[in-house]
């Protein structure tokens, strides 16, 4: 067995079967399963590395060829498969809480599916075509069978098939970079080209605005999982390109250019966060402004980029799942995400509103959760590079704080009297509780995830070099 | 590992009372379970002396490249009479819940020990990282706590405004933080520029800098619950005006941040003198000392910092706690205004070594007016009950602890830290007594120092937070304006055409220093 039909062909098939064969129930049980054994399948059996178990030897080969294109899976990807497929598993699990279709599990395994191709392909550019291929997947997740798509759905889709042709064609003008480094025309008309392709992918400003029109029209569940799929492994794709060229990483301009961009999603998320009056967009948001974040981790001249980048990438997944289940469960009952229609609603939903300001504090970089540590181990890089960039980036924080800060205070707005009730179901409960549990733990024991940590820095040999 | 065990005593303690309450809701061993607990706590406390200083250092986060500074912290003469000032209120909240009318096993005794642990934790907390992550577990707490308590939109937002004039004061900290990363982990390496920030942050959570009331008047908790969630919450900012460097003291801003500092004092203590009963007055109580401890801290001399942060938590404790009317014991309280005074060998005594300069006189009255009111809420018998009612083991205990209190007042005057046992500034606290016995007596005479009558007072909203309200609304609307313009421009219908053109704009600028 190769590790590329173990965790790209089983889930994408798996995925089909769920959609044909399960029922609503069920799929949520069987995606977030099949998340969790291929997760735990990657922790346990190391690639490429002979296992004996008594009498039997086993030994996962790295690689397949498909159509003259290679997929490899090599041992330093185990665990990013592990943080994948784990984080994976805990988005289907919640999915059950969260009340939507069935569609989700099997659409989001396929997508996760292609989304894994994208990191193992050879020539790596080929990941553009299936980065591609998974953001037109993630649109039936966006749009009900027989619903017009609205116009957040549009422009995602255009800004993201428009990163396409720039990302392929910088690859092809990459190889003449390659032949005559000293071209600077040539080089320079690569990285703006470079630049255009990861901004729309990105949604770098002012690429960005689908996203807060996307969490208004579609549900919360299934924008929060593209805002944590499509990013994270765009952003492993980044770091492969940094990782690849030297010319990239050397480049002062093109570093330049990225901790600018970084630092203006930032700023721009928080004072827009801070301005809003609908919890999705807000939550939209707090997205932009961790992918500037991400950003900024990868325009760091330190030997420490890899490490920030996944001390990121990990709780972003867990916060934004919490977000958007306990996005979802305010919006069954709410019907619209405006402040004037949630208020006062911690009283009927204490859970999943603590669930909700807690993400959102997390969020923010507050003390103790988990968002905090990896914002103060970029804030130690930024730091010893640019006061100036670290104090923008507390004003960023400063803006998600009193987003997180006025929903709270709509929250608790009830009138006189009102008591407490639980309305959450026990699933919900159960979810709302590990999540929120999650938070403290990351954020007081950030060693946890070492484990995980420890062998990212092999895939990308000399990013930090 | 001491610090650790202090804490742990109560903590676990806590987790015993949640234990007892959910499997044996009808025990009536809870209370002395709690009592115990925080009994042991306390005596651990004094075996601290018996090793300081000593150092506690918690696991590295790792990647340890990523993460310099660790978890750290430290006993010494400077967080050791902050402990022992948390330790003895929790224990004096315990001891007095015998003459509360709900005297049962209560999520308010688990939430005062869990505050206390915490208190702890803050006071010894040694560097800005540290100090981040305790505060930012006492602002959860007491979030939740205050939220579950509070009724009606207005009180809901007032704790929620409070969270959020703390969390400011956290940024402020954070910023230290991130410029000292190069400095090394503790407070006493802190560069003297960020001294400032320092004072701005517990000034800011303290509600002193600027001006503004931190908490409500009013709160449905209980008395023991609300004091100990207030006065440590107090306290676990305070300590951070014991390490400003003297250095950062020489700013322009210094002078400044004084005359607000003073202002602060003197507005919390005029409120508190007029207060109509001692919980009302409890914020500006709190608002009073801090503006003094700030004071103190300025003048360059942060030590006297502890010496206010253990007055505001023992003095004020003993104050808040002593719910039941007894002579003998009002007696006793007055202690308090021994300490307030700054007389020598007092708790205060070493507040004013400082340089004060041309601030003395309003310093003075201001210390002489909390100090009067102080007075008049302890001689004030009117809305206590009675010990009379009460078996006689709680006639018994009950004193016990709020003399504990009173106690630790006067040892902590005389060996409390590096610098306590002092003369002081004598004869300013001389004047400073005389005027407030002056004020004592003036109080019923004239008319402008009468108390102000309950009903009076408007528990949620106060002068000044309006005008913070106002002026937050305006530059909410200023912004909310240019959101709404940009929002429209890149989300409408030529949406777009307006992206592309910020890019190619975006990519024209980025491109023109590229040779």
């Amino acid at each position: 067995m190769s590790a590329p039909v173990i965790w790209i062909l089983v889930p994408f098939i798996s995925g089909i079967l769920i959609l044909l064969f399960f029922s609503e129930r069920y799929s949520s049980l069987a995606g977030g399963s099949i998340s969790i054994i291929l997760a735990l399948t990657a922790l346990i059996f190391p690639i490429d590395t002979a296992l004996l178990l008594g009498a039997i030897s086993l030994k996962i080969s790295s690689s397949v060829q498909f159509f003259g294109r290679s997929f490899a899976l090599t041992t330093a990807d185990g665990s990013l498969l592990v943080i994948i497929y784990g984080l994976s598993a805990l988005w289907f699990f919640g999915t059950q809480a969260s009340g939507i279709a069935n569609r989700f599990v099997s659409l989001g395994l396929m997508i996760v599916a292609l989304l894994t191709a994208s990191i193992a392909v050879e020539p790596f550019l080929f990941a553009a075509l299936l980065l591609e291929i998974a953001a037109m997947l993630v649109i039936p997740l966006l749009v009900l069978p027989f619903q017009k798509p609205g116009r957040g759905v549009v422009r995602f889709l255009i800004y993201q098939t428009l990163a396409m042709p720039f990302i392929l064609f910088s690859g092809w003008m990459l190889a003449g970079v390659e032949a005559s480094p000293g071209n600077i025309g040539t080089t320079t008309q690569v990285g703006i080209m470079l630049g255009l392709g990861f901004a729309f992918l990105l949604g770098v400003f002012p690429l960005y605005n689908w996203i807060p029109m996307l969490m208004e029209e579609a549900s919360p569940y299934a924008t929060g999982f593209l805002l944590w799929a499509l990013p994270t492994f765009t952003v492993i794709f980044a770091l492969g390109f940094l990782d690849r060229y030297t010319w990239i990483r050397n480049s002062p301009q093109l570093s330049s250019a990225i901790q600018y961009a970084g630092i203006f999603m930032v700023v721009s998320g928080g004072f827009f966060a801070s301005l809003q009056r609908h919890i999705g967009r807000i939550m939209g948001y707090a997205a932009i402004v961790e992918t500037g974040l991400l950003i900024l981790a990868m325009s760091l001249k330190s030997l420490e980029v890899v490490n920030i980048t996944f001390l990121l990438l990990i709780p972003r997944g867990f916060v934004l799942a919490l977000w958007a289940l306990s996005l979802s469960i305010i919006k069954r009952e709410a019907y619209s995400l405006r402040f004037s229609e949630i208020q006062g609603l911690a009283r009927t939903y204490p859970l999943a509103v603590t669930a909700l300001i807690l993400a959102h504090l997390s969020m923010t970089g507050f003390p103790l959760l988990a968002g905090f540590p990896s914002r103060i181990a970029l804030w130690q890089e930024l730091a010893g590079q640019s006061l100036t960039i670290a104090f923008w980036m507390i004003m960023g924080m400063f803006g998600l704080l009193i987003a997180a800060v006025r929903t709270l205070a709509v929250f608790v707005m009830a009138e006189d009297g009102k008591a407490w009730a639980l309305n959450e179901s026990w699933i919900q409960m159960i979810m709302l509780g590990v999540g929120a549990s999650g938070l403290f733990i990351l954020g007081i024991f950030p060693q946890i995830l070492q484990p995980l940590l420890t062998n990212l820095p092999a895939l990308f040999n000399h990013l930090g070099q | 590992m001491l610090i650790l065990i202090s804490c742990l005593l109560l903590f676990i303690t806590a987790l015993a009372l949640v234990v007892l309450r959910v499997m044996l809701p009808n025990t009536q061993y809870a209370w002395l379970v709690a009592l115990g607990g925080a009994i042991l706590a306390l005596i651990s406390v004094f075996s601290w002396l018996a090793q300081m200083p000593f150092e506690l250092i918690m696991p590295a986060w790792q990647p340890t490249t990523a993460f310099v500074n660790p978890i750290l912290f430290r006993a010494d003469g400077i967080s050791w009479p902050f402990a022992l000032s948390i330790k003895a209120l929790t224990l004096t909240v315990l001891l007095t819940a015998v003459a509360r009318p709900f005297f049962a096993n209560s999520y308010a005794w688990v939430g005062t020990l869990i505050i206390g642990g915490l208190g702890v934790m803050a006071v010894t907390a040694n560097n800005p990282l540290t100090l981040l992550l305790v505060w930012g577990a006492l602002d959860i707490t007491e979030l939740f706590i205050y939220l579950r308590s509070a009724d009606g939109p207005t009180n809901n937002e007032k704790v929620v405004t409070s969270f959020s004039t703390r969390a400011l004061g956290m940024g402020l900290l954070l910023w230290v933080n991130i410029v000292n990363f190069s400095q090394g982990s503790t407070f006493e390496v802190i560069a003297p520029s960020s001294g400032l920030y320092l004072v701005m942050a517990a000034g800011l959570r303290l509600g002193v800098l600027p001006l503004h009331l931190p908490y409500s008047s009013e709160s449905t908790l209980g008395r023991g619950l609300s004091t100990s969630l207030r006065l440590i919450s107090a306290a676990s900012s305070l300590v951070l005006l014991v390490y400003i460097p003297a250095g950062s003291l020489g700013s322009v801003l210094t002078p400044f941040l004084m005359a607000l500092a003073i202002i602060a004092a003197l507005y919390g203590g005029w409120n508190w003198l007029r207060a109509p009963d001692e919980l009302t007055g409890r914020p500006y109580w709190i608002m009073g000392i801090s503006a003094l401890s700030v004071i103190s801290a300025l003048s360059g001399n942060p030590l006297g910092a502890i010496a206010w942060g253990c007055a505001l938590v023992l003095v004020g404790g003993a104050l808040f706690l002593a719910s039941v009317q007894q002579a003998w014991l009002n007696r006793f309280l007055l202690v308090g205004a021994f300490s307030l005074s700054s007389l020598p060998f007092s708790l205060t005594a070493s507040a004013w070594l400082g340089k004060l300069s041309f601030f003395i006189p309003f310093v003075i009255i201001a210390q002489a007016i909390l100090m009067a009111g102080f007075i008049r809420h302890a001689l004030r018998p009117g809305g206590r009950d009675s010990l009379e009612s009460q078996q006689n083991w709680s006639r018994t205990v009950y004193p016990t602890g709020i003399l504990l209190l009173i106690i630790i007042q006067l040892l902590l005057g005389w060996m409390g830290w590096d610098g306590a046992r002092q003369i002081g500034a004598w004869l300013q606290a001389v004047i400073v007594s005389t005027l407030a016995f002056v004020l004592v007596w003036a109080t019923p005479r004239l008319r402008i120092l009468n108390p102000i009558r309950a009903h009076w007072v408007n528990p949620t909203t106060s002068r000044l937070s309006t005008i913070y309200q106002d002026l937050w609304t305006i530059i909410y609307r200023g912004f909310g304006r240019i959101s709404q313009t940009i929002t429209l421009t890149l989300e409408g219908e030529g949406g777009i055409m307006w992206t592309l053109l910020f890019l190619v704009l975006f990519v024209s600028l980025l491109t023109q220093g590229t040779p």
